[in-house]
């Protein structure tokens, strides 16, 4: 068996065995989630439905289409049902803590799945510390590009924002500046790139930003599946090449996506901040059915993943501890 | 004597100056947001520079010159965020397996955009559901269908598709000349060939446009066609410079479509608007995001500044329209 077949293995059957042993009855779960659109969700959407299918509990899935007015009614649809727990995926913040609020006042426990209620007080939430993980990745650019330039070049780094709508966003913002604050006499002050979590919007204005100042040298994107359109930029101008190479600029990322893992090990990206997409499917189940078997109808409860970054220093060693990398392995992407 | 002559005459100079400035007042915003941002960046001003802001200005675009021939006959396509969407993935799709280089791709998305149109059409002129319900239902529909072929998951199409988004001929980035091919082609269409006279007649005065002999439906049904193809246009362009279809894409565009269309003079009421027009609509958008890009604001005001400077557009155009029927109302008695 192969390390990554091993890993694979190993993942599921701990997915499995927290799914038994969190709660000896079936269950009846609601999964509620925003929408399918991301590398991410589409992983944290089939760890979660398999793990408690094959744990023989019954899932009732609910796509919200990115309508959070829906998602409410939704969620109230699954309440009326009767289920038993809710696993929720909001649209944003706000929304987040309506629904949790619903459902706490229906008596029905409720884990939020990796994206935040702007009230961390009720249901149980699941969150990555998206400023930590960010700031692993960018202290990693940041040590990589002091040791490249001279003693007191001044360096440009520049920033794709995600929606800033989005607690995520906002947080690996932070996490960003953090780290560039760190030797704030030797960076420039940040170029900000708003995306808004959409391709043709980053495109366009990063396009504009890389025009208006393209003496670039540390770009971090707030999602990794931004690099094509980075690639898209960046090629034309002759800056998109491998590390060791004249012109390499130093970039980074936060998801732990197939594509970031391709592109570290091709040499174009240095670093990406990891989700610990598995241990956060893990616990967001392990806490629900816990609650459920307890009859524990309004767990409170914030369990933070502390993720961490895979660079182009640890490939090594934890590559196989990215979500990205053991989708990668299994054929993920088609070119 | 001309018509702006005949109501020139009598006015105070201040008047006909603020009539010029009215009849102008897109081109003027359009100037002054230049002018502005390239003082506050000159970088902006650069050709390069300027040259982005009508490349990445193509994608909406083209898609709101094929909003404008809906727009023109009191109807709307909410649909073309999707199909912006599904018609590239469904080229994709095609290119993969029959093996297709990109200009057949192109021609598959397309087409495939006009069959999508043609639903729209079918609903909205057999049945006649009003095409406010039709186009919201295939905005779901369509991206549903495209999220379920690709069970989520992105699209990467061959290497072959980003060397035609980013080629260029003779120095012009391809996603411009296909702009201005679709803009040329559009302008001609609607000015100079009977079918263009019926788009606007029915818009106007659909019964009226039925007694003179014009096939209403056929008219109408034919925009929602040419609203979808220039949508799956757009999309299969812009996907052509990054080289990947996500889920997510084209989602919301719609809003960016129609305010591109009506920013560029088309009336929601139909009747009223040009393929010019729209091409001036989506560059001064593109502009003014670009130039916020440029000078550097705050990612948090950049949404609030965008909005007014679309806001003032929009407003003087309509005090523009205010204006011009005000002048072209028959004097009762001459004045004194």
């Amino acid at each position: 068996m192969t390390r990554t077949k091993l890993l694979a293995a190993a993942a599921t059957a701990a997915l499995i065995g927290v799914g038994s042993a969190g709660g000896a009855q079936a269950a009846t779960i609601c999964f509620a989630f925003q929408d399918l659109e991301t590398e991410f969700w589409i992983a944290g959407h089939k760890a979660i439905t398999t793990t408690l299918t094959e744990a023989g509990h019954t899932v009732i899935e609910r796509n919200a289409n990115e309508d959070a007015n829906r998602q409410f009614e939704q969620v109230r649809d699954c309440i009326a049902q009767g289920v038993d727990g809710i696993i929720l995926i909001p649209q944003d913040g706000e929304s987040a803590v309506t629904i949790v609020a619903e459902a706490q006042d229906n008596d029905v426990p409720i884990a939020v799945f990796n994206r935040p209620p702007s009230d961390l007080s009720r249901g149980i939430v699941v969150v990555a510390d998206n400023a930590a993980i960010a700031e692993q990745a960018v202290d990693y650019l940041v040590e990589e590009a002091l040791a490249a330039a001279p003693a007191g070049e001044t360096l440009t780094p520049l920033i794709v924002v995600g929606d800033l709508g989005d607690p995520n966003a906002v947080g690996r913002k932070e996490g960003f500046y953090a780290a560039i604050e760190k030797h704030a006499d030797r960076f420039a002050t940040p170029i900000e790139v708003a995306s808004e979590w959409d391709a043709a919007t980053a495109l366009a204005n990063l396009e504009a930003a890389v025009t208006a100042n393209p003496d670039i040298d540390l770009l971090f994107t707030s999602s990794d599946f931004l690099f094509p359109t980075i690639r898209s930029v960046l090629e034309p101008r002759g800056m998109w090449k491998r590390r060791g190479e004249e012109g390499h600029v130093l970039m980074g990322g936060l998801d732990g996506d197939a594509t970031a893992c391709q592109l570290i090990k091709e040499g174009y990206v240095d670093a990406t901040g990891v989700q610990d997409l598995y241990f956060e499917a893990e616990s967001a189940m392990d806490a629900i059915l816990a609650a459920i078997e307890a009859g524990e109808a309004q767990p409170n409860q914030v369990i933070e993943d502390p993720g961490f970054a895979l660079t182009a220093a640890n490939l090594g060693e934890r590559e196989m501890d990215m979500w990205g990398c053991v989708l990668l392995s299994e054929g993920f992407l088609r070119n | 004597m001309s018509p702006l002559g005949a109501r020139t005459l009598g006015r105070s100079p201040s008047e006909v100056a603020l009539d010029l400035a009215l009849r102008h007042a897109t081109y003027l915003i359009f100037l002054a947001v230049i002018l502005y941002f390239g003082i506050q960046s000159p970088a902006f001003l650069a050709p390069e520079s300027l040259g982005n802001v009508v490349k990445q200005a193509s994608f909406i675009g083209i898609a709101a010159i094929g909003m404008t021939f809906v727009l023109l006959t009191g109807g709307i396509d909410l649909s073309v965020g999707s199909v912006m969407y599904l018609a590239p993935l469904i080229a994709g799709f095609a290119m993969e397996a029959f093996g297709l280089g990109v200009p057949a791709g192109l021609v598959v998305a397309v087409c495939a955009g006009a069959v999508l149109g043609a639903i729209n059409a079918l609903f909205i002129v057999r049945f006649d559901v009003i095409p406010f319900i039709v186009t919201l239902a295939t905005l779901f529909l369509f991206r549903g269908f495209g999220t379920w072929l690709t069970s989520s998951r992105q699209f990467d199409f061959a290497p072959e598709m980003r060397a035609f988004g980013l080629s260029s001929v003779l120095g012009i980035p391809t996603p411009i000349l296909v702009f201005a091919v679709v803009a040329l082609a559009a302008h001609v269409v609607l000015s100079r060939t009977p079918f263009g006279r019926q788009i606007y007649a029915l818009g106007n005065d659909a019964e009226g446009a039925r007694k003179a002999g014009v096939r209403v439906g056929v008219v109408k049904g034919s925009v929602y066609v040419v609203s979808s193809a220039s949508a799956a246009l757009a999309g299969f362009v812009l996907i052509a410079q990054i080289g990947r279809l996500d889920a997510a894409f084209g989602e919301g565009r719609e809003f960016d479509v129609i305010a591109a269309a009506v920013l560029g003079g088309a009336s929601l009421f139909g009747g009223v608007g040009s393929a010019w027009g729209a091409v001036i609509g989506a560059t001064l958008i593109q502009t003014v995001k670009l130039g916020l890009v440029f000078a550097g604001v705050n990612l948090y005001l950049q949404p609030i500044m965008q909005g007014l400077i679309i806001f003032v557009a929009v407003l003087a155009d309509s005090l523009r329209q205010r204006r011009i029927a005000i002048s072209r109302r028959r004097h009762i008695r001459p004045s004194a």
